[in-house]
Formats: C-alpha cells, structure tokens, sequence
C-alpha cells in the first residue's frame, strides 16, 4: 500500500467532489484517476474487505438484487460497501471503493456487494477475490454495444476457471446459459430456482436464447417455460439438464404490489414477500435470499430485510400522484421489457401508459429490439388502457410499434416533450400510470416524476398527496 | 388469400426482423387481403411453388450455419419457385446466404445458395449505424430508412442493387449500394425493420404477392402518417429530405 494508494486515493476523492459540483452523478471518474496514479488500487483496496466480496452479474436484476443482498447484509449487522448503480465496469468498482476509503487507504467493511456488467467480469475477477459470484441470467442485451451473447458468456466462462476452488457460484437453474458453468467451471455452485409457476406466461416470446444444448447442441426440451428461456429443461441427448436446487421456490401468488412464495431449502421451509411486481423481481429476491443462506445469515433476518426492500431507482420505482399510483421502470431488452409488460397486464383497473425511447449509446443506437418485445399483448389487451404516450428521441418508432401491435391508433399519442408527456399521462384517465424509459430516458423522467408526484405509497406512508 | 412463409423463425430472429412479418401481415389486414403465414423451420416440410411470400431473415453464427445445412437440401425448389416468380425478402444473414458463397477472413470459400449472383466476404470491421437508400419502385424514388450491422461486405455482380446508398455503409462500405433485387427476389441490409417505417416497400411486396396469386392487385390507401413521420423524424437527423 503506501503512498502511493493514498495519492491515488486523494486524487479520486477530488475527482468526485469536482465532478459531484460540475453537476455529474457519481460515475466512475474517481475510480479512473485513481487507477491511473495506482493501477494495482483495486486489488489493495478490494484485499481489506474482511469476510468477503460479492460479485453479482448477468444481463438483467443486476442492481436490484444487489441491493437487496446489501440490504440483507446490512439488517444482519455486517458493514458493507456497494459499487453506485451505473457504475458497474472496473473504474466504477474502483470508485466503489475509493468512496469508501480512508485517506489512509484503509477499507473498512465485512462485505463488498458488487455489481459488474457481464464484459467487465474477466478484469474484475482478476483484480478481487470473491467469495461468491452470482449469476443472475444470461439475454440477449444491445448487441451493437457488447458481443454476441455466446461470446460474452465464453469469456466469463474462462475467466471463472481462472478463479481459485475457495469461491462459490450462485447460480440461477433455470437458465441452462447460467447452469451450464457449473460443470465448465469446476467450481463449487448452489443452485436457485423457481418451480411450478402457475400463471402462464401471456407473452409469446420468440427471444428465447438457449434453444440448444450449451454442451452437445441437441435442441433442449422444456417442461415448462418461466419466462424468456427459464424453466425447467434437460437435454434427450446427453446428461445435461436443469440442476437440482438447494433454494426451490414454490406456489407464487402474485397480488397487487406484493410477490408472495414459499421456499424451500435444505434445512426446512419458508415463506418469502416482496414488495415488488414482477416475477424477475421474485428470481432476484430468491438469489439473495440464496447468498444470504450460503454466508449464514439467519432465515428470518433474510426474510425480514427483503420484506421491506424497496424497489431501487427505476426499478418498477413506486410514485403517488393525486392519491393515484405510478410506477417507473427501466426498459432495456426485450426479455426485460416483456416481463414489464407482464406484469403490467396482470394489474388490476384501467392503466394509462408512457414509454419513452432514445437512441443514444448507452440505450442503444438500434432500435429494432423494439419489435422483439410482444406489445402485441397490449394490442389484445387494450380495453384495459386508456392512453399510451410515446416520447424520447423515437417516439414515433414506437408509436407505429403500438400501431402494428394491433393498440388503436386513437389510443397512441406522440409527444416529444417530455414533461408535457409525463404530465399528460399523469392525468390521464385511469386508475394507475406506468412510465417505461430506456436507459438514457429514465434520469429525465425520474426528475420530471419527482417533481409532478409523491416518491412512494402515499397511503402506507399516511402523507397527504400533493401535484 | 395471400400464402405467406417466415422461414426459421425460432432461429433467425436477430434484431427485430420479425417486424417484417408482422407489416406484411398487418398492412394486408388492414386492407381486408386474407393472408395466411406458415412458420417453417429446420427439417418442415414445404412447397416453395405453393406460396407467394418467403421473408429470410438474420441470425447469429450457429444459427445461421444450422439453417445454411437445411436450406441447401431445398435448395433447388426453392431456385425454381423463385425464377417462377416468388416474392421473397432477405435481410443480412439470408441476403448472404441467397449469393454464391461466403470467403471467410481465413479466406475459405463456403459456397451458399446460388440463387443470385453475388457473393460475400469476411470484414474485420463490422459495419454499424443509420443507413438510408434510395430505391427506386415504378419508377419513383422512395428513401428507405433503417439500420446496418453486418461484418460480411457484399458485392453484387450480375444482379441490379436493391438502391444506392445516401448515409451509411451499406453492400461493402465502398461502391455506394445496398441490397439486391432479382426478379421478386428483394434482398437489403437494413434492419430496423425494414418494413413497418418503409410501408411503400412493404405494399411493393404485397402488391407482386397478389398479382403472383393472380388476384387484383391495387391497393387501397392506408393512412401512413405514422409510418411517414417514424421515417422522417430519421432522415432530418441525417439532413435529408423525404
Ligand atoms: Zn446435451
């Protein structure tokens, strides 16, 4: 260490406060300067962690079940250090870090829960020793910006290999691409995993990744589909097939707001609640509750702490408006925005709906992922929706996506202003509003919501709803 | 009744080319043509003779080797129904695999279809963005507006371009067209995808599909504003005119 880290360390602590006045979210700026003047910063800084560092990857519930597993964490006493959302390459880990440093140099936290992105993996395992590394799901992302999935999970499958026997992978079952590397890498796993999901899935999805094998190529056969290629699968051909879990869920109830199910897992039984739509958030919920067990942190701390987690930033984010409920969540990929939709359509009343698209890099500069999503179920379901307003760079793009969905053209509105939007579709008729941005759209609209309405439930918090 | 064909589906469904099936089928509704579109995949039977439109489109490696393998032991009807006037649309993977053969960077020749006379060789670059084409259809100019991302850079001998490129990269990145067309054969880069924004195109494809069928083949005008200012809202960022 010396003073050289601590240099380092005092240069990044700058570049945050400068970019922090220059009006910038916390990036991974400081984490960039301080590798410059200390390259090895991240291995000095990560090596002080004293129980262990969690690395949670894969394509979608990255951020959510991070903070969930930092929550859980935390609840059971532990210190811990989390990397900020977006974030999540190996200069943002960095900066996770530097953040959280003494001048000194001196880290103190039993735990580090970091989120990478799947392309950072090989430079973060490198440079951390992990205790667990967990993999949530492996779709098909923005393949202008990354590789073909095949690629990515290759490189993340050797750079696991790389890792020492004393790490653990958690590993979701039902995702032969996540499964497999159990058996590639030759590292000790335990498995979650979701059985028995009663609702059928509405969405036709044709973006089903694992159609074949990742070990002989033969075409895999499914018992039931979850949702995008999760389910329970094996392959006719060889020994390859959905692993037996250690954490099974079971008999999910999902009822206005509340996930609800029952777990069971080696030592006995339990019952898990989320305040949070989506099945994807229930799978997110189950990894943690997984991590938990595995660092042996107490059932029902687990329990408790997920039980009161509450969505993260954009993350199906509950908003009041006139006593009417509004929820926010980041669209990015078709799987991502097809369970959205699901869980939109199994909401109850009239809904009225705003969806915002850009093009920038960071969305992605194609936006043809849009005619992968099945908002061909809104088009049969549209006598439950008021009003779908379109805005963002491609407003029109989706609007004439609605169009060929079958949604009524006089239900389509294009408005590329986006608070004049937002507030069109706040007091639009219906009983609930659902805002879904692309990446680049979501900090605007976040904004835009925090200003125009409540943050939150507004009657479990008995606070007076404001416009 | 319009007999329609989306060829491997389940396989090639890279970039939101389904989008393309979903125009073709919508516009025709909306204009009350019955239309009945067959998915077909590797080992299906089908008689190319008995449709009117094939759509083709991209996938990634794997995939697109697997479906090469099974469309080669159909290749000969499917040459026949073609040269007999069936419409089809390529798009990128399904473009390449309609030409002679692909060279790949090692500079190995794996031969495709040849149906059409072009062929295809590996870039180290992969060409990526907003492309528009100026394609000419009965004579008008019509500017067709999507986006390109392909490694493979394509160069057309015998037949006619689909159109010439006016922003982007396009066949190669270097002679200034994209696409190719032969007989009803119509074959691009461009996802997007390409039809719903490029509804002249797409009624192009339908009108040749009904005149194949034998049936009345003037359209009705549809209501295409939205269409009209998704594509439009693409060629002012790029400075140029509809
Ligand atoms: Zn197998």
């Amino acid at each position: 260490m010396g003073f050289r880290l601590s240099a380092a360390i005092l240069a990044g602590k700058a570049a945050a406060r400068l970019s922090r006045a220059c009006g910038y979210r916390g990036t991974s700026l400081p984490g960039l300067v301080a590798r410059k003047i200390c390259p090895a910063a991240l291995i000095d800084l990560s090596a002080q962690v004293r129980r262990g560092i969690i690395v949670v990857s894969g394509t979608n519930g990255k951020t959510t079940t991070t903070n969930m597993i930092a929550g859980v964490l935390g609840d059971a006493g532990y210190k811990v250090i989390v990397n900020r959302e977006g974030s999540n390459m190996i200069s943002g880990v960095t900066a996770g870090f530097v953040a959280n440093s003494a001048v000194s140099a001196h880290v103190d936290c039993d735990y580090a829960v970091l989120e990478v992105d799947e392309a950072s993996m090989p430079a973060v395992l490198e440079e951390t020793n992990p205790k667990v590394v967990l993999l949530t799901n492996f779709f098909r992302d923005q393949l202008d910006r990354y590789w073909e999935l095949d690629k990515i999970i290759g490189v993340i499958n050797d750079s696991l290999q790389k890792l020492k026997k004393s790490t653990t992978l958690v590993l979701n079952a039902d995702d032969p691409l996540v499964a497999q590397l159990r058996g590639k890498t030759g590292l000790p796993a335990i498995f979650y995993g979701l059985s028995g999901y009663e609702l059928a899935r509405k969405t036709n999805t044709q973006t089903r990744e694992a159609k074949f094998c990742p070990c002989c190529g033969f075409a895999l056969v499914y018992e039931f589909f979850n949702y995008g290629q999760l389910g329970t699968y094996y392959c006719p051909n060889c020994v390859f097939q959905r692993p037996e879990l250690q954490v099974e869920a079971l008999g999910t109830v999902s009822k206005s707001n509340v996930n609800c199910c029952r777990i069971r897992y080696k030592k006995g039984e339990a019952s898990l609640v989320i305040q949070a739509l989506g099945l994807y958030n229930l799978y997110n919920a189950l990894a943690a509750f997984t991590v938990g067990l595995h660092l042996g942190i107490n059932v029902r701390t687990i329990l408790n702490s997920l039980k009161k987690y509450q969505p993260v930033f954009g993350r199906m984010e509950r908003f009041t408006y006139k006593r009417k409920p509004v929820y926010l969540n980041l669209v990015k990929n078709p799987t991502g925005f097809n369970e959205a939709l699901a869980a939109l359509c199994d909401a109850e009343g009239m809904k009225d709906v705003f969806i915002a698209v850009n093009d920038n890099y960071a969305d992605s500069r194609d936006i043809s992922w849009l005619w992968d999503v099945d908002f061909e179920l809104l088009g049969r379901e549209h006598q439950a929706f008021e009003t779908f307003i379109c805005s963002g760079r491609r407003a029109e793009e989706m609007a004439l996506r609605l169009k060929y969905a079958g949604v009524p053209v006089e239900k389509i509105t294009v408005n590329n202003n986006m608070r004049l939007a937002i507030e069109q579709v706040l007091s639009g008729p219906a009983q609930a509003c659902y805002l879904f941005p692309t990446y680049t759209a979501l900090w605007p609209a976040h904004k835009i919501l925090e200003f125009l309405a409540v943050k939150g439930n507004a009657d479990d918090q008995r606070m007076p709803s404001v416009s | 009744m319009i007999s329609a064909c989306h060829l491997y589906p389940d396989l090639l469904n890279l970039y939101g080319d389904r989008g393309n099936i979903i125009a073709f089928r919508q516009r025709c509704e909306w204009r009350n043509i019955p239309v009945k579109i067959k998915s077909i995949s590797l080992g299906d039977k089908i008689e190319f003779k008995d449709y009117d439109f094939v759509f083709l489109g991209g996938g990634s490696d794997r995939e697109q080797n697997l479906i090469a393998a099974d469309l080669m032991k159909r290749r000969d009807r499917l040459k026949d129904a073609i040269e007999g006037g069936l419409v089809v649309l390529a798009i990128c993977g399904g473009y390449q695999l309609l030409g002679k053969y692909y060279q790949t960077a090692e500079g190995k020749q794996i031969p495709c279809l040849d149906i059409l006379d072009l062929y295809t060789t590996a870039g180290s670059k992969r060409l990526v963005g907003n492309l528009v084409v100026e394609v000419k259809l009965g004579g008008k100019p019509l500017k067709v507006v999507g986006f390109e991302n392909h490694s493979g850079r394509t160069y057309t001998r015998s037949v006619k371009p689909l159109g010439k490129v006016l922003c982007g990269s396009g066949n190669n990145g270097s002679d200034g067209l994209e696409g190719a067309r032969y007989k009803n054969v119509y074959c691009s880069y461009l996802h997007g995808p390409l039809l719903p924004k490029n509804s002249g195109l797409t009624d192009r494809l339908i009108s040749l599909a009904l005149k194949r069928r034998g049936m009345e083949y003037h359209l009705k005008q549809l209501d295409d504003s939205l269409e009209e200012s998704a594509r439009r809202v693409m060629l002012d960022r790029l400075g140029l005119r509809m």
